[in-house]
C-alpha cells in the first residue's frame, strides 16, 4: 500500500483507487474459476454439445477426405488401364497390318510422351499420420500447403519433410505442436512435436504428389503417395 | 420475416401446457429461427428494440441492487443475450445461463463482438454447472412467469449458493395487480382450454417472493413495484 502524503483527501482517493484494483483482482479470480470449474466439469451440456459437435465434423471431414481417397484411387486406377490401351493401340498401330491399313486413311497428329519423372518417390515406409489439408482434392490455386502429423510406425525420428512433384522436390518444415494428437496417442519421444507442413506449386495438369520422410537424417521414405490434379481458376 | 409471420411460426413451435416441465424442450422449439426465438423470448423483434428494452431492465438493476464496474454477474434465462449484451459493457465479466441451447445459440451470434461473456446450457433446472460462491450479482427477468413455483424457488436457493457473501440477487415476474398484469392474465386466460401453451405466463405475488428470497436465507429482502407493471424481489447473501 502506498497512501503517504499529507492531503487527506488525496489519501483517500489512493486508498479507494487501491481498494477497487483489490476489487478488481478478486472479482477477475473469481470469473476465472467459474471458468475453470466450466472447463473442467463434465456438467456444462453447452460446452459438451459444441465438442461434440465439434468431434462431428472432424469425423464428416475425415469421411469426406476418405470418400475422395477412394475416388482418387479409382481414378488412377482408370488412368492406368487408359494408358495400358493406349500402349496396346500403340502396338497395333507398330504392326504390318496396321501400316497396311493406313496406307488408306489419313495419318493421325503424333501423341505426346509422357512427362518423364526426374526424381521418383521414395521408397514407401509405414507411418502413422493424417493430413489436417486433405492432399485430395482438386488443386485450383497457384500453391498448397500440406499441413498433418506423422511418425514412422517402426520409431524413429522425422529429421525432415518434402514433398515431391513429378520428382520437383519442395523441402517442409517439422516441429509443429499436436498436442490433441499428443493427448489421443500419448507422448512420442522420438517425435514430440510430431506436426509439419509444406507448401508446394501446382502447375495446371495431373501430377504424381508424394509426401516423403526422412527418418533418422538417413534414408527417405514415402508417407503417401497420390495422383494429383490441378485446375487453377476453374470454378 | 414480418412481424405476422414471426407470430404465426412462433404459435407453430409452441408446445401443450402438458409439458411446461418439459423446459428445455419446450425453449429449444421456440429457438429455431431469431426472429421466432426474439419474439418468444421479449414479445418483440429487432436489434433497436431489443437494446431499448434492455436498457430498461438495466436501469431497473442498477436502482435495484446496484451494477459496478468490477461485479462477475450470472444472468438466469438469459435466452438471446437481450440484457446481456449491453450489460456486458457495464461489469467485469457476464455470464448468461440457460435452459435452451437453440437460444443460446442466437445468444452466442449476438455476443461476438463482447469477450468477457460466457455461454453455459443448463442441463436441467438449477445452476450445478456453477461453482459456490463466485458471483456478485445474479439476476433473472422476465423468466419466472414461464416457471412453475417450485422451480422459481430453486433458481432462488441457487442464487442464494452461486452468489459471493455479500452478493445481490434480483428476480422479478408480474403481479396480478397491475395493469400490465393483469393484461398479460387476460391475454392467457382467452385460450381456449386445450390450446393453452407450455410457455404460458403465469403471475408472482408479492407474498411468494417474499418468501422464497426469505426460505433461501438472503438478506435485506425487498419487494419493489416497477413503473413497468412488474414487481421484483431483491435480496443480498448474509456475510459469512
Amino acid at each position: 500500500m502506498s497512501a503517504a502524503g499529507g492531503d487527506p483527501v488525496e489519501r483517500a482517493a489512493t486508498l479507494q483507487a487501491e481498494l477497487d484494483a483489490v476489487k478488481r483482482r478478486e472479482a477477475s479470480f473469481r470469473a476465472k474459476m467459474v471458468h475453470e470449474f466450466l472447463e473442467r466439469g463434465e456438467r456444462n451440456t453447452y460446452m459438451h454439445t459444441l465438442r461434440e459437435e465439434r468431434a462431428a465434423l472432424v469425423k464428416r471431414g475425415q469421411e469426406a477426405s476418405s470418400d475422395l481417397e477412394v475416388l482418387t484411387r479409382k481414378l488412377e486406377a482408370s488412368s492406368q488401364r487408359a494408358e495400358a490401351a493406349q500402349s496396346e493401340i500403340e502396338r497395333i498401330k507398330a504392326s504390318f497390318w496396321w501400316r497396311i491399313a493406313r496406307m488408306f486413311v489419313p495419318a493421325p497428329a503424333p501423341v505426346r510422351a509422357p512427362r518423364a519423372v526426374t526424381i521418383p518417390p521414395a521408397e514407401g515406409g509405414a507411418f502413422t499420420y493424417y493430413f489436417h489439408t486433405s492432399p485430395f482434392r482438386i488443386y485450383r490455386g497457384g500453391t498448397f500447403t500440406l499441413r498433418g502429423w506423422a511418425w514412422p510406425e517402426a520409431g524413429g525420428a522425422i529429421t525432415a519433410i518434402r514433398a515431391n512433384l513429378d520428382g520437383r522436390l519442395f523441402a517442409g518444415r517439422l516441429g509443429r505442436e499436436e498436442p490433441e494428437v499428443i493427448a489421443r496417442y500419448g507422448p512420442q519421444p522420438a517425435n514430440p512435436k510430431p506436426g509439419f507442413e509444406v507448401s508446394f506449386e501446382t502447375l495446371p495438369g495431373r501430377h504424381m504428389l508424394a509426401i516423403e520422410a526422412q527418418v533418422a537424417g538417413a534414408e527417405w521414405r514415402t508417407i503417401m503417395c497420390t495422383s494429383i490434379w490441378c485446375e487453377p481458376g476453374s470454378p | 420475416m414480418s412481424l405476422e409471420e414471426a407470430h404465426a411460426r412462433w404459435q407453430e413451435s409452441t408446445s401443450a401446457l402438458g409439458e411446461r416441465s418439459a423446459y428445455k424442450r419446450v425453449w429449444d422449439r421456440q429457438a429455431g429461427e431469431f426472429d421466432v426465438a426474439s419474439l418468444a423470448v421479449g414479445g418483440f423483434m429487432g436489434e433497436e428494440t431489443l437494446d431499448q428494452r434492455a436498457q430498461g431492465t438495466i436501469a431497473t438493476l442498477r436502482k435495484t441492487i446496484g451494477l459496478h464496474g468490477e461485479d462477475v454477474v450470472l444472468e438466469i434465462g438469459c435466452g438471446i443475450a437481450r440484457v446481456g449484451k449491453p450489460l456486458s459493457r457495464l461489469c467485469l465479466h457476464w455470464f448468461g445461463a440457460d435452459i435452451s441451447g437453440g437460444m443460446l445459440g442466437h445468444a452466442a451470434k449476438r455476443l461476438k463482438d463482447c469477450p468477457n461473456t460466457t455461454l453455459v446450457e443448463l442441463a436441467t433446472v438449477g445452476l450445478q454447472e456453477f461453482p459456490g460462491d463466485a458471483f456478485d450479482v445474479v439476476y433473472c427477468t422476465v423468466v419466472f412467469m414461464h416457471l412453475f413455483e417450485w422451480d422459481r424457488y430453486r433458481y432462488v436457493e441457487e442464487a442464494m449458493r452461486v452468489l459471493r457473501p455479500g452478493g445481490r440477487a434480483y428476480f422479478d415476474n408480474f403481479p396480478l395487480d397491475s395493469e400490465h398484469g393483469w393484461q398479460v392474465f387476460s391475454q392467457g386466460a382467452m385460450y381456449p382450454l386445450a390450446n393453452r401453451p407450455a410457455h404460458l405466463s403465469m403471475s408472482s405475488s408479492r407474498e411468494e417472493l417474499l418468501a422464497y428470497m426469505t426460505r433461501a436465507g438472503f438478506a435485506e429482502v425487498v419487494i419493489h413495484d416497477l413503473p413497468n407493471g412488474l414487481i421484483a424481489a431483491t435480496g443480498r447473501k448474509p456475510d459469512e
